[in-house]
């Protein structure tokens, strides 16, 4: 469970990034954060892997008060959460079956284990053949798979996704949503940030709409209007 | 391991430049290390060279020269005393004087004054050394060229100054380079210590490869600073022993009696090189490596 107490995040010189938030994501939930941009979704998105802090109000992830000062466990956060970004952060000089296991290999987990839990999600993304392939080898649309296999692999059970179909064209874009759709079968939270209407509307999930750093819409099985 | 050797596969040029500067870096320290530990050396034995020479009345008694030199080998100023007797004096003489029978007639050992030798650990202690003489009874003559030592103290005083100040100046300027250098590899890593953050990996995990890397290289690197270095030098020694050849040993500092000597270069010597340029190099890899991943890792 993730939840928002009265978050706000303030600049120096008064603007706020994000205005008393408070909101609760239940676990397994599969929710959108949409608005225009500057709207506050990545900022809420950093909140939640504690790479942004509040300047004022309390963030619970999994039952630990994260904005707490005496939180200091951030490693141990980070390894419950698979992050996706629009920019993919694929590791260049990595081929892509070591960029997967980077997930594995931070939590020491034994070589055996890292080697099979690898192989399971590139073949449910579809990488399974291109696992030795550099990143340079790959399609934009690959390598946003690979971000996602890396996400989800090693029971992360919250995936954040900032924008994950923004560098796409609309048939990969949606090549990637069904993989989202494909998780959400699978006990995981999942917060998408995105701008695309089509794939809103189309999953009939919650839609979490922010404007100006406050929350505009929270609203169940919603649909997204510009 | 296998990760270090990857990551040089996989950015050659990065890995080869990061090498080449500390093996440069290692080279020279080694070099300018060996010169200041010579030079050390050199001036010591140059110190040593001069002597106070005290000449005894020809009625003072052996057994009270024999004293006034024991005195002086308790202090623990003196390196050497050469004693010679009146018949050793007699001896040299006619030795100095073997073709002209007219000399050697008038001289009996008799008339020819007993003296003292005296070689001091430090060049300071000299003058120290001829005012106690001149106190003695029956001291007739004590001979020092104070001139001569006072200067020969205040140059090998600049010189240890002047060669210290350059090794610690090299130090100093190695450190910058790599440091900047290494900086500068991890700049192109940056973006993989951000996501690894972001995954959840512990800053001592993220930073363990670098410093592995650092390790391994500055080990490496010196290694073969250390092979090429001795390779040239031992290539130059019988060229340099021709210039050489009168000193002797030239000790490693003080440690000279444990068998480290610079000149001609000793086992223990190269050894302790060996050890020096390597940790030194690990120092300065694993520590260049450490300030520059700060950088990044929040």
């Amino acid at each position: 469970m993730i939840k928002f107490d009265s978050v706000s995040k303030a600049y120096s010189h008064g603007n706020f990034q994000l205005k008393d938030i408070s909101l609760q994501i239940d676990t397994n939930e599969f929710v959108f954060l949409v608005g225009p941009s500057g709207a506050g979704k990545t900022t809420l998105l950093k909140m939640i892997l504690k790479d942004i802090i509040p300047t004022s109000g309390s963030i619970f992830v999994n039952d630990m008060e994260i904005t707490d000062n005496k939180f200091t466990a951030i490693d141990k956060l980070r390894q419950q959460i698979g992050v996706v970004f629009q920019d993919f952060k694929i590791i260049n000089d990595k081929n892509i079956f070591e960029n997967v296991a980077l997930s594995l290999k931070i939590t020491q987990t034994a070589k055996k284990v890292i080697q099979d839990e690898v192989v399971k999600v590139l073949t449910m993304v579809g990488l399974e053949e291109k696992k030795l392939m550099f990143p340079i080898q790959l399609s934009a649309g690959e390598l946003q798979r690979a971000a996602i296999a890396r996400a989800i692999i090693g029971g992360r059970d919250i995936i954040l996704a900032d924008e994950p179909t923004g560098n796409l064209d609309p048939k990969t874009a949606w090549e990637i949503m069904r993989i989202f759709k494909k998780l959400d079968h699978e006990e995981k939270t999942i917060i998408i940030a995105t701008h695309n209407v089509d794939i809103v509307n189309s999953f009939k999930k919650r839609v979490i709409a922010l404007k100006e750093g406050m929350i505009k819409k929270d609203l169940r099985s919603a649909s997204y209007e510009l | 391991m296998n990760d270090i050797l990857k990551s040089i596969k996989r950015t050659p040029y990065q890995s080869l430049a990061s090498f080449m500067i500390l093996f440069f870096t290692l080279f020279l320290s080694l070099f300018f290390f060996s010169l200041t530990s010579f030079s050390y050396g050199f001036l010591s034995y140059v110190e040593t060279k001069p002597e106070v020479t005290v000449y005894f009345d020809t009625k003072t008694k052996e057994t009270d020269v024999l004293k006034i030199k024991d005195t002086l080998i308790k202090s623990g100023k003196v390196s050497d005393i050469n004693y010679t007797s009146q018949e050793d004096a007699l001896k040299i003489y006619r030795d100095l004087n073997k073709d002209n029978p007219l000399l050697l007639e008038m001289v009996s050992a008799d008339i020819l004054p007993s003296s003292l030798g005296i070689y001091a650990n430090k060049p300071v202690y000299l003058a120290e050394i001829a005012d106690y003489l001149k106190k003695q009874p029956g001291v007739d003559e004590v001979e020092f060229q104070k001139n001569i030592v006072d200067k020969l103290i205040t140059v090998t005083s600049v010189m240890r100054q002047i060669s210290m100040f350059i090794f610690l100046f090299l130090l100093l300027i190695s450190f910058i380079v790599l440091m900047t250098t290494t900086a500068f590899k991890i700049a192109l890593k940056k973006d993989e210590i951000e996501l690894l953050q972001l995954l959840g990996a512990a800053k001592g995990y993220i930073r363990r490869p670098f410093l592995i890397e650092g390790l391994v290289f500055g080990a490496f690197a010196a290694t073969i600073a250390f092979v090429l270095f001795y390779g040239i030098l031992f290539y130059l020694k019988p060229f340099l022993n021709t210039y050489l050849s009168g000193i002797g040993n030239l000790p490693f500092y003080n440690l000279g009696e444990f068998g480290f000597n610079v000149w001609p270069p000793s086992v223990n010597y190269i050894a302790l090189s060996f050890a020096a340029t390597n940790l030194f190099g690990m120092i300065i890899g694993l520590f260049g490596n450490l300030i520059a991943t700060s950088k990044y890792i929040k």
